[in-house]
């Protein structure tokens, strides 16, 4: 189905800023925007923020409606609420402290997390290429998500933060509230965990050596 | 003597998260603790595994629904009445394409460009150069580019953030690469000495007969005009592979490459020099019964390093005659049988060199005991 929503169009100057993007970073002027109340800067937030948080809510959920009820209530809590943002902190900071508080309040409310199905592939999540091309690393691409599905939910959010967002251990530190000590155990304890879960598919990797 | 375990560190440890003094004491730990060396090795699959965590894109639909939610909120709607300078909705689609193809574009160059950051060189004697020109007290050298040292010169590089190499006289070293998951220098001829405190094969030094890898060490690395290549490792381990041939070399350990050759097999400082002479004659001359004679009669239980790797560069007949030494001078494990070694089974290969490692790299005394008792000599 076709949007019909006009999309902004950007003058020289924020093309300019959007140019100076980098990875996750939005420039104050979008963030200002944004707490003005202008819905075209919300959407450029969004843009560049929609796939990563879908991906750590469809992680952590295993659930593809669940997980869209997620990424809404993100990015409407940071929407309404970010006229209290304080410009001296780091916008992903706390856009991630929301996406942690939102999956864990999405557990405590619905209970709703099914097992995954380990025959076949989570929404959102195809392969592109052929299916024969791809098969192992979609069997193996399987096995991790499931992996990751079977761990605590403490262990899962560092790990979804740092793999699928990249975060620093202090970022994550700081997003989820707690120490980078606590980080370090809990990702040194997440990575434990998949390797004795998968140590069988150990060959698919492609390592070896000595 | 107590040393505490880095077991809890180890994650941090192989994501860079580690300053340099602690990274350098975990490296060292795990070096001399047979207990994180396994752990490192479970943390390292455990990360490989989670690399391997797929993103998935959002539906299409969610902003229209997010949209929908905030005007229901009545979010201020100001945007074509006060904040015409920064949005219009002509010519929407082609500024939104125009939007997307820049972010494409800077996300992708800063994926591409920001881990190519130079590497900081700094003069320790002489007028080292990089490309022609010198370098002053300190420099920086790009990926691409040469840093030469006359007979006077000498300077220290800084490898990213995960050790430093000390370039001697009359060398010539090119930066090849600087990323994250590699770095790697090319050393032409001349000499370097190495101290690397990053997770194994992370560090690589191209020679024209073979490529060290780093496996966490320390060590020197000297390339003739010839292209022979000479690996003296102080500390840790580090591999030669050149064309499916890997030695790999301990602490103490010395192995020699040669130009279309490759990797001749690893021996330890401490070996007799007719072991050593008979040795080089083995690896890159004729004469194979006759020193291989030698290698094997000069051979001690520490030596068996020299003869685990060369039991796939023999003939069977060859084979034999190192496989019944080598139970002379320390029992095989369960499992592992002669007719298993002659025949090259790797499983069989991979466990005994895993009962020798702590053995080659003089790990403790009680091993020993243990392991030469099995044999009664």
């Amino acid at each position: 189905m076709e949007d019909d929503t006009p999309l902004p169009r950007l003058t020289p100057k924020s093309m300019e800023q959007v140019a100076a993007m980098r990875k996750s970073e939005i420039d104050w002027h979008v963030i200002e925007a944004c707490r003005q109340g202008d819905r075209a800067a919300f959407q450029l937030f969004f843009e560049a923020y929609k796939d990563r948080v879908y991906s750590i809510a469809l992680h952590f959920t295993c659930d593809e409606s669940a997980a869209l009820d997620v990424s809404q209530q993100v990015f409407l809590k940071l929407f309404t609420a970010i006229k209290s943002f304080r410009q001296d902190s780091q916008i992903t900071t706390w856009l991630y402290r929301i996406v942690a508080n939102a999956c864990m309040d999405e557990r405590r409310r619905s209970r709703r997390f099914v097992p995954l199905d380990r025959e076949g592939e989570a929404p959102g999540m195809s392969s592109k290429g052929s299916q024969e091309d791809n098969l192992m690393r979609r069997q193996l691409a399987d096995s991790v998500r499931a992996a990751i599905a079977d761990l605590s939910p403490k262990l899962r959010l560092p790990v979804l933060l740092k793999y699928i967002e990249g975060l620093s251990y202090e970022e994550i530190a700081e997003s989820l509230g707690v120490s980078m000590g606590t980080v370090a155990s809990r990702l040194n304890r997440g990575h434990k965990a998949l390797a004795r879960k998968l140590a069988h598919l150990r060959d698919e990797l492609g390592s070896g050596g000595f | 003597m107590f040393t505490k375990h880095v077991s809890k560190e180890l994650s941090a440890y192989c994501q860079g998260e580690l300053g340099s003094d602690d990274s350098r004491r975990v490296a060292e730990h795990i070096l001399g603790c047979r207990r994180c060396r396994k752990d490192l090795e479970e943390i390292k699959l455990g990360i490989q595994f989670a690399e391997r965590i797929t993103h998935a894109p959002a539906p299409a639909s969610l902003w229209r629904e997010i949209e929908s939610l905030l005007d229901q909120q009545s979010i201020p709607q100001r945007r074509l009445s006060r904040r015409r300078s920064w949005v219009s909705w002509r010519n929407a689609g082609l500024a939104a394409a125009a939007v997307i193809v820049t972010v494409i574009v800077v996300v992708s160059w800063y994926a591409i460009h920001s881990q190519d950051a130079p590497w900081e060189v700094v003069r320790l004697a002489g007028n080292p150069t990089i490309n022609s020109d010198r370098i002053g007290d300190e420099g920086s050298l790009g990926v691409g580019e040469w840093l030469n040292t006359d007979a006077s010169s000498r300077a220290q590089v800084k490898v990213a953030n995960i050790g430093e190499v000390e370039v001697e006289p009359n060398s010539r070293l090119r930066l090849v690469k600087t990323q994250i998951n590699e770095h790697r220098v090319e050393l032409a001829r001349g000499s370097m000495q190495a101290r690397i405190w990053a997770p194994p094969k992370l560090f690589f030094v191209n020679t024209p007969s073979a490529v060290a890898v780093d496996h966490g060490c320390a060590y020197t690395l000297d390339v003739d005009d010839a292209g022979a290549t000479m690996l003296h490792v102080t500390m840790g381990w580090v591999a030669l592979v050149l064309g499916g041939r890997e030695s790999m070399v301990p602490t103490g350990g010395r192995c020699d490459t040669r130009p279309e050759i490759g990797p001749g097999t690893p021996y330890f400082d401490d070996a007799s020099e007719a072991l050593k002479k008979a040795l080089a004659k083995l690896d890159f001359e004729a004469g194979a019964e006759e020193a291989l004679s030698i290698v094997l009669a000069q051979s001690r239980p520490l030596d068996t390093l020299t003869l685990w790797h060369l039991l796939p560069r023999l003939t069977r007949p060859q084979r034999e005659r190192v496989y019944d030494r080598m139970v002379l001078l320390i029992a095989p494990p369960a499992g592992v049988t002669r007719e298993g070694v002659i025949n090259l089974d790797e499983t069989m290969l991979d466990i005994w060199r895993e009962q020798l490692k702590p053995v080659w790299q003089r790990d403790d005394p009680a091993i020993w005991k243990k392991l030469l008792g099995s044999v009664g000599n």
